[in-house]
């Protein structure tokens, strides 16, 4: 998996490519640890490239959102493949987690 | 001989039950193992050319499967090989089955996740039991011969 980073709207936009299983989801729960203790209040998982998640990513994901949450901030997930939109459906994340059709509706939207 | 002027008419091809069609790979228990499952998968449903939703199906619930047998099969710190078995019963049905010598443990068991629950209530646990639940038909797990096997079989469609 490809992680790439930036800042729009001053919200930290994550680009996930690839695939995020077993093998991958220590180095964004690194990442997304990393951001929280720096101070970042605002993070969107732009998923427009990801083709593949597990149940090793979805739990990085819910950390994610809960450790944002604690810090009062959020977490925002864009542009959802098809593959990874079934596998959020089938777990609740559709309705549980903030989704947005692309990166640049999550930036612009106020939590 | 075939005609030129009569092109050949192109019927779906017929899926290919064959031996090839069951396949058989040995992991050890190493997250690293994960990137051979991976391909292992591949490799099967190349033959057996199900759609891509069913791909992924079968890619997500052997991981989960395979995942839960290397982080909480074996608890005395050595290396173990366990076995991952794809077959193609019918024209629409794959068998997957994961066995291991481990100590006694059925995954299924595991509490139901509520899914509809809100963000600070939701559980981090028990999601790859339920995506293996919600992807395949059937899921069923025994203890044969001292090992645990665990058997999930998904119907397939092939892309259109």
């Amino acid at each position: 998996m490809d992680i790439t980073e930036s800042i729009q709207n001053s919200a930290t936009v994550l680009g996930l490519a690839g695939r995020l299983d077993g093998l991958t989801s220590g180095t964004l729960e690194q990442k997304v640890d990393a951001l929280v203790a720096g101070g970042a209040k605002r993070i969107v998982f732009d998923c427009g490239q990801l083709l593949y998640v597990s149940s090793a990513g979805l739990r990085v994901f819910l950390s994610s959102a809960k450790k944002l949450k604690t810090a009062g901030g959020s977490a925002a997930f864009a542009a959802l493949t098809p593959a990874v939109r079934e596998v959020f459906e089938l777990s609740g994340f559709t309705t549980m987690l903030e989704i947005h059709p692309n990166a640049a509706a999550a930036t612009a939207a106020k939590p | 001989m075939q005609s030129a002027a009569s092109p050949r008419r192109r019927f779906p091809e017929p899926f290919p039950v064959s031996p090839d069609t069951r396949q058989v790979l040995t992991l050890r228990n190493d997250l690293a193992e994960l990137s051979r499952l991976t391909a292992f998968v591949d490799e099967f449903c190349d033959v057996v050319q199900p759609g891509e939703d069913d791909r992924m199906a079968l890619q997500l619930v052997l991981e989960e499967a395979v995942t839960n047998v290397i982080h909480h099969g074996y608890t005395d710190g050595q290396g173990h090989d366990f076995t991952v078995t794809l077959q193609l019963m019918d024209e629409g049905r794959v068998c997957a089955v994961v066995t291991d010598d481990a100590a006694p443990y059925d995954p299924l068991a595991r509490p139901p996740v509520d899914v509809d629950a809100p963000l600070e209530e939701r559980q981090i646990g028990g999601l790859g039991v339920h995506l293996i639940k919600r992807l395949t038909q059937h899921a069923y797990y025994e203890r044969r011969d001292g090992k645990n096997v665990l058997t999930l079989e998904r119907a397939i469609r092939r892309a259109s």
